[in-house]
């Protein structure tokens, strides 16, 4: 393409402000956690690896940081399998009452959070199962399931309808055309759902905050109390380190089915 | 093989014996595809019985049937090798685990893609994978091996390229195999059998020979080449010998339909293939003919191979199309320039209307 300097200036231009508007909060964040200070400062006073030594040390806000490993990976586990067939279900078969199913599977996420956290706090309570871990892990995956539906149903809808005859006409029964080829040819759908679900319960902040308490607080609630009772550098290296986590899993979900695919699944 | 069904196809009734080659042709909508899913078990007939090697097989899951197939898009299967697709009718049909891997590469030898038995589906240009799906449809000896127009997509060289392909392996391996295409060419290429199919019913059934020498009906005239319809009302009618009544001009035609020539009066049509009339500058040129006419030329099509006369008979408004199949070896006539045509009354095939 050989557009005009001017134009090639202006679009780079507006690129560059998208993206330091993007990630400014994460780059101040990232120079206050490296502070030699005590207090935390944009520009860091200083560099210094010390307050992520101190959080390696801190006790509490490392049993955090694993909670909330758990809660993600509990989600997770639950919404691979529900997310899948019900995102191949709405894709590939005729369903009576398709539409209404897919309006229900989508409430969930048209509800503001503080809404179904509420009811999910009144629910647990109820139920005497507050002051678990896996209580947050079902509300996560609950509340953000339907990421992992739209996930599978994109990967699932542009496959050939003929794909599944085919295997009949191989000679395969009905589980093994599932196992054998409608799997894999979702696969994509799966991993890429399966790992936003898990950055998503990770990140998760609002429910977790009404369904935690002190013995299964996690990460981003830790953090949040923290910040009321005094604001200290050692929270900006927790955030680096959380943001990194969810970094990684970026990364392995494009080596694994590459971003394109996940961009696409809606 | 006996067949029978109603609505999106029906009366559909044929028999075919092991080893041949049917070819199930039609226009899109004709039920032809229908048919053919009906075999495969797909769908189920609504009335009527699918019978393979004497054994009933309409209430029969597709994966209890032993038929191979070619889907029109193929359906292959994505995330595995060439090898690992042609597989996975064994192991799915449990296949001795140790012959499996000298059988894969058998037929993927039969198929020409010996050495690409590692690739995957994406990695194969259009050609080679036709031959991955024929080779998945054939690994298993099925009795019946069905082809779902698999070569519509591909260009006309690779296309008649594999239609021979098919023929070749059809005929090494003697399995019975039903075609379905609309390419009328296709099926006179590669089939022992024709089936003409129209509006769900079965117009004809019959080799490629037959079906062009000796159409059935109009319909079936018209399908199959480049055929001249001429519409008329019967004025007189010896044996099989028919003349009718056409925009002021009388024809002599031979009736051809199965029922008994009609009565004077009655409509009829009468159907001229464009390499069955005769060209020439003047009527002295034509040779013996039993029906002459003049006529001007509208439009000369070169195809190479022939030319493609569109030309208007000077005593109706009748227009004829005519092959020159011989374009190099005299002269061409230009447009607007007055013919003389000439044809026999055998090769007028007339039908009731």
């Amino acid at each position: 393409m050989n557009a005009p300097l001017s134009k090639t200036i202006v679009i780079w231009v507006m690129v560059g402000m998208v993206l330091i508007v993007l990630s400014a909060p994460t780059l101040v964040v990232l120079g206050a956690s490296f502070t030699s200070g005590n207090i935390i400062a944009f520009p860091p006073d200083g560099f210094s690896l010390q307050w992520y030594a101190k959080i390696a040390m801190a006790a509490d806000l490392r049993d955090a940081f694993m909670r909330s490993l758990a809660v993600a990976t509990i989600c997770t586990l639950i919404a691979i399998p529900i997310g899948t067939l019900a995102g191949i279900a709405l894709s590939k078969y005729a369903i009576r009452f398709e539409k209404t199913f897919q309006v229900y599977l989508l409430l969930p996420f048209t509800i503001p959070l503080i809404g179904s956290g509420i009811g999910l706090m009144l629910l647990f309570g109820q139920m005497g199962m507050l002051g678990q871990i896996w209580p947050i892990g079902v509300a996560c995956c609950v509340i953000n399931l339907p990421f992992m539906i739209w996930a599978v149903s994109a990967s699932a809808g542009g496959l050939d309808p003929d794909l599944e005859l085919a295997a009949a006409n191989c000679g395969a029964p009905p589980i093994s055309t599932f196992l054998h080829v409608t799997l894999p040819a979702v696969m994509p759908g799966v991993i890429s759902g399966s790992l936003l679900m898990f950055i998503l319960a990770l990140n998760e902040f609002l429910v977790s905050l009404l369904l935690t308490d002190a013995r299964t607080v996690t990460l981003p609630v830790q953090i949040y109390n923290s910040i009321r009772s005094i604001i200290t550098p050692d929270l900006a290296a927790i955030s680096v380190v959380f943001i990194a986590c969810a970094a990684l899993v970026i990364a392995l979900l494009d080596r694994l089915v590459g971003l394109d695919i996940f961009l696409k699944s809606k | 093989m006996v067949f029978g069904n109603s609505h999106a196809v029906k009366n559909a009734s044929f028999e075919l014996d092991e080893g041949r080659f049917l070819t199930i042709l039609g226009p899109s909508g004709s039920g032809k595809t229908t048919l053919l899913r009906m075999i495969a078990g797909f769908q189920r007939p609504s009335a009527g019985e699918i019978v393979i090697n004497g054994t009933p097989v309409s209430a029969a899951p597709p994966h209890k049937r032993s038929i191979g197939m070619v889907f029109q898009k193929l359906a292959l299967f994505p995330h595995m090798t060439a090898a690992e697709n042609v597989a996975f009718p064994l192991k799915m049909r449990r296949f001795d685990a140790q012959t499996i891997p000298e059988r894969v590469q058998r037929y993927l030898d039969l198929v020409q893609l010996g050495p690409y038995a590692d690739r995957r589906i994406h990695q194969l240009s259009g050609g080679q994978q036709q031959r991955v799906a024929i080779a998945r449809a054939l690994v298993f000896e099925p009795d019946l091996l069905l082809l779902d127009e698999p070569l519509a997509a591909l260009d006309r060289k690779l296309r008649e390229e594999m239609q021979l392909e098919f023929r070749r392996i059809q005929r090494e391996l003697g399995v019975t195999t039903i075609n379905v295409t609309h390419d009328q060419r296709e099926a006179l290429v590669v089939s022992d059998e024709v089936i003409v199919m129209d509006k769900g019913e079965i117009q004809q059934m019959a080799p490629p020979s037959a079906t062009y020498r000796n159409p059935a009906n109009a319909f079936v005239a018209g399908f199959i080449g480049v055929t001249n319809f001429i519409s008329g009302t019967v004025v007189s009618s010896a044996g099989s010998e028919v003349a009718f009544r056409s925009g002021g001009e009388t024809i002599a035609g031979t009736w051809r339909a199965k029922d008994a020539v009609p009565a004077a009066g009655s409509a009829v049509t009468g159907a001229l293939r464009a390499e069955q009339i005769r060209l020439a500058a003047s009527e002295a040129g034509l040779g013996n003919c039993q029906t002459t006419r003049t006529g001007t030329v509208r439009d000369a099509i070169f195809e190479g191979e022939r030319t493609v006369y569109d030309i208007a008979l000077a005593s109706s408004s009748t227009r004829l199309r005519v092959f020159d199949h011989d374009p190099g070896a005299h002269k061409q006539f230009a447009i607007g320039e007055t013919v003389a045509m000439g044809w026999n009354a055998q090769d007028v095939l007339t039908y009731p209307n």
